[in-house]
């Protein structure tokens, strides 16, 4: 500590440690935070085409497009240290052998959603309007707005809302899915289930839980069996094999 | 020209007396797990971890103002040194240590 040099040294070190010591601190902390998610999971409708994979491929695979209803408040699952969520829904078979082969997961959906506090991103997530809204809300076009450049005064939310609470109904699926073998008509005990992970400001990745621990309980709902239709032909129409495109798709592209 | 670079020297390197450098430990040592404990208390209440973010930064670049300055009060018992060496040989008169003559 003799000279200038040697104390700015020691003080920069000593704050490495404190600057670790309080991320640890907080990084523990959460586990004092309640939360008691719950989530109504519904499948809306399934329905299973023929399409090729990508534009060039000569195999033609059997594709389900999965419309479902979520109802979900997962805004006890915010706390002082959470920067967003990844919110996905998943749709699950057994396999042929279910005693050698694990079951196949699939996501259909997925979403981004940020922290109040947290800084706008274009990946945000942004809200479908509420159904019961009124009807000025419904003319806002939030996409627009972004392109104006007024982010930060944007919310990826209803006014009034809270992150973490997502009423979708007949959802659309981001992704459409379909098997290794090619063939996903008529399997049967399909399950629906609502995942997250919980991204910090520091510390872990939280998974979502089915189980109490603490404080944390685990999720109430967020499942639904399904099985898969046989296939249909032409009578589908185009119109309903839509997907939603998130905000992600922005990546790359000019702000 | 000598005595300037002198000048210019010992301000770069400020160098602070033993009591002044005890002294700069414990505020160190005091002042930043001070501020990093108050960091997370506000933080926690307040439930916002921004708070926690701008506390401990602050509290850091205050420490930084106090202990790195060569502050005044970091030289309040300057040592006396011996006199200097005026010519060859032992011309330093006596000196003693713990009651024994050395030179």
């Amino acid at each position: 500590m003799h000279n200038t040099l040697t104390r700015a040294q020691n003080v920069f070190g000593y704050f490495t440690s404190v600057a670790f010591a309080v991320a640890a601190a907080i990084a523990v902390s959460i586990v004092l935070s309640a939360q008691a998610p719950t989530a109504s999971l519904e499948l809306h409708n399934v329905q299973v085409v023929k399409g090729r994979p990508h534009y060039y491929s000569t195999k033609r695979e059997e594709f389900a497009h999965v419309k479902f209803d979520l109802d979900a408040d997962l805004s006890s699952v915010f706390n002082w240290n959470t920067k967003q969520i990844f919110v996905y829904i998943t749709a699950s078979y057994p396999s042929s052998n279910p005693s050698s082969i694990p079951a196949s997961e699939s996501v259909i959906w997925d979403a981004i959603i940020p922290a109040s506090n947290a800084p706008w991103h274009q990946n945000t997530y942004i809200h479908p309007p509420n159904a019961n809204a009124k009807p000025e809300k419904k003319t806002k076009k939030p996409a627009k707005k972004a392109e104006t450049g007024k982010r930060d005064n944007q919310k990826a939310y209803p006014a009034g809302a809270k992150p973490g609470v997502i009423k979708l109904e007949k959802g659309m699926p981001k992704y459409q899915i379909t098997d290794v073998t090619g063939k996903i008509a008529e399997r049967q005990n399909a399950t629906l289930t609502l995942h997250w992970n919980v991204q910090p400001w520091v510390g872990l990745l939280v998974w979502d839980n089915r189980r109490t621990y603490g404080r944390w309980q685990g999720l109430k709902g967020g499942d639904a069996s399904f099985d898969f239709p046989s296939l249909q032909g032409t009578q589908v129409k185009k119109e309903d094999l839509k997907t939603a495109t998130g905000a992600e798709r922005n990546r790359g592209s000019p702000a | 020209m000598e005595a300037l670079l002198d000048q210019a020297r010992t301000i770069w390197e400020g160098e602070i007396d033993f009591h002044g450098q005890r002294l700069a430990e414990y505020l160190n040592y005091g002042l930043l797990s001070l501020f990093g404990f108050i960091a997370f208390l506000v933080g926690f209440i307040a439930q916002d971890i921004y708070q926690t973010l701008y506390i401990g930064l602050g509290g850091t670049a205050l420490t930084f103002l106090i202990v790195v300055p060569p502050w005044p009060f970091f030289n309040r018992h300057p040592l006396a040194w011996l006199p200097p060496r005026t010519g060859r040989g032992t011309d330093y008169g006596e000196i003693v240590v713990d009651g024994k003559k050395v030179g």
